[in-house]
């Protein structure tokens, strides 16, 4: 080899040198990745449907450096269940905003028709390497409806153990949360009032939040993973669902006290509006398994939580993850089961002292709930993935006959709910 | 305070996990996507916004639902 032979293979050996390293650094260039759904939510008897878009992005710097972005937009109509009992005739109520009034059936535990409302969520993170064996997050929340306003910021450390078999996090967040009933929020166990009236209701009220969470996550074997959570969570301020009723009835017959609405319309019975301590503090135990099993994927979780409302919950959620042509099936079964609050009542009596607190909201009282549902998903070119699911929510709740005044035991005290979720996903990278 | 001990024990039980794990070369499988303890975080963060707005608890896996005055 000469010389200008050696140049020209020194020049060539160079470019190839920098064409490698030109193309490392594409590789690292930052790139989305785009998780997008479309969510269908309806329950039975007209009462909460729910239609709702969600995007989650997320780009990919160098250096394992990620971040998240999520936008979600909600549209909420139909009716919920007010808190009053079921009588065996119409019920009349002032509407929130205190200008109308609504009648429910008789016989049936009654609705509140009123409520419609738009949402939307934007929320955001940071997650980076620290050091060799660490990583932090951070991220920011925010979410608006028409009553409703939510400020949230989270910061989460974590840390690799073991050839990182073991990995360690501590997760702490803050909300603020205002809510602006319409109408105003009314007086803890004040009468609900006729039409034109809102003396009992003023302005808005807020709640702050404070969670942690403990986690540990550890690789038991080539094939399974397993986490365990302890979760700590934080309440303090308004509480109260403003909307929410308690009827007053007879010691005897278990009826709502009847009352005289005036000239401007109003209810025709004396319910109260509800009232929840200013704190709350829930914890929990969550644990999590998942394990391949030959190209199956199984994974379950347990939860047990309980809160100083008296409140204690298990969760029991299974599933299976199978591959079948170009994608896979997933069946899961969820299984849920609450005790009720100590201050949770069907309603309160006439003539016994009013309780400091009091709620007949469902979500607070003694209940059981399912749900069973399948997923598909097909896997496309390029990590671009669609999915649809459809699940079946069921909730039924019991209420102790020591818990029954009058002729309520022949009446029904909970408003079962059915739910169907029907969800488009589809994934994909730019 | 039972429960916290339990809960301690629990935590404190991962002491013996150093002796359990994987060497770097044999995570192929615990590589795959479906394999992560998040593979679908949209599907979770949608399912706990339901959950936490028809039942009394929430969080556990995570911060989970919340922020929102769902009826």
């Amino acid at each position: 080899m000469n010389g200008k032979d050696l140049a020209r293979a020194l020049a060539a050996a160079t470019c190839t040198l920098l064409g490698a390293t030109e193309e490392a650094k594409a590789a690292e260039e930052p790139t989305w990745n785009l998780d997008t759904a479309l969510l269908m939510y309806k329950e039975s008897d007209s009462r909460v449907q729910d239609v709702s878009a969600a995007i989650l992005a997320s780009r990919n710097f160098a250096d394992d450096r990620i971040l998240g972005l999520t936008l979600t937009a909600d549209t909420l109509t139909g009716a919920s269940a007010s808190g009053a009992t079921a009588l065996d005739r119409p019920q009349t109520f002032t509407s929130p905003s205190g200008r109308a009034t609504y009648t429910t059936p008789a016989g049936r535990v009654p609705l509140d028709d009123t409520f419609k409302d738009t949402r939307f969520a934007v929320s955001g993170s940071w997650t980076q390497p620290l050091a060799r064996l660490y990583t932090v997050s951070a991220g920011l929340g925010f979410s608006s409806e028409y009553d409703y306003r939510h400020f949230g910021a989270n910061a989460q450390l974590a840390r690799d153990f073991n050839k990182r078999n073991t990995t360690t996090s501590l997760s702490v967040a803050w909300s603020k949360d205002d809510v602006d009933p319409v109408g105003g929020a009314p007086l803890p166990l004040s009468q609900m009032l006729d039409v034109g009236s809102n003396a009992n209701k003023s302005g808005s009220r807020s709640k702050n939040g404070l969670d942690a969470v403990f986690g540990v996550s550890q690789v038991l074997d080539r094939n399974t993973v397993v986490r365990l959570n302890y979760s700590y969570s934080r309440a303090n301020g308004y509480l109260n669902d403003p909307y929410k009723l308690l009827s007053v009835v007879d010691a005897a017959t278990g009826d709502t006290v009847a009352r005289t609405p005036g000239p401007t319309g109003g209810p025709d019975g004396v319910y109260l509006f509800e009232s929840r301590p200013d704190s709350r503090t829930k914890q929990s135990i969550y644990g999590e398994l998942k394990r391949n099993l030959g190209g199956v994927v199984l994974s379950g979780s347990y939860r047990y939580l309980w809160d100083d409302w008296g409140i204690t919950s298990h969760t029991l959620e299974a599933r299976l993850r199978w591959p079948l042509g170009g994608g896979y099936l997933e069946p899961v079964v969820r299984w849920y089961t609450q005790s009720e609050a100590d201050f949770y009542r069907i309603s309160l009596v006439r003539g016994q002292p009013l309780p400091a607190y009091a709620s007949a909201d469902f979500r607070l009282g003694r209940f059981d709930a399912t749900t069973l549902g399948l997923k598909y998903g097909h896997e496309l070119s390029d990590g671009r993935e669609w999915t649809v699911r459809l699940e079946n929510y069921q909730q039924n709740g019991s209420t102790p006959s020591s818990a029954l005044t009058g002729r309520q035991a022949q009446r029904d005290t909970f408003a079962d709910l059915h739910a169907i979720i029907l969800q488009f996903g589809y994934r994909f990278g730019l | 305070m039972k429960r916290l001990l339990i809960a301690s024990m629990l935590l404190l039980s991962c002491a013996g996990c150093a002796h359990l794990g994987v060497e770097p070369w044999q995570r192929d499988v615990l590589a795959r996507p479906q394999m992560s303890l998040d593979a679908d975080p949209l599907d979770a963060a949608i399912d706990d916004h339901i959950y936490f707005s028809k039942e009394a608890s929430s969080g556990g896996r995570g911060f989970g639902g919340g922020g929102c005055g769902c009826n």
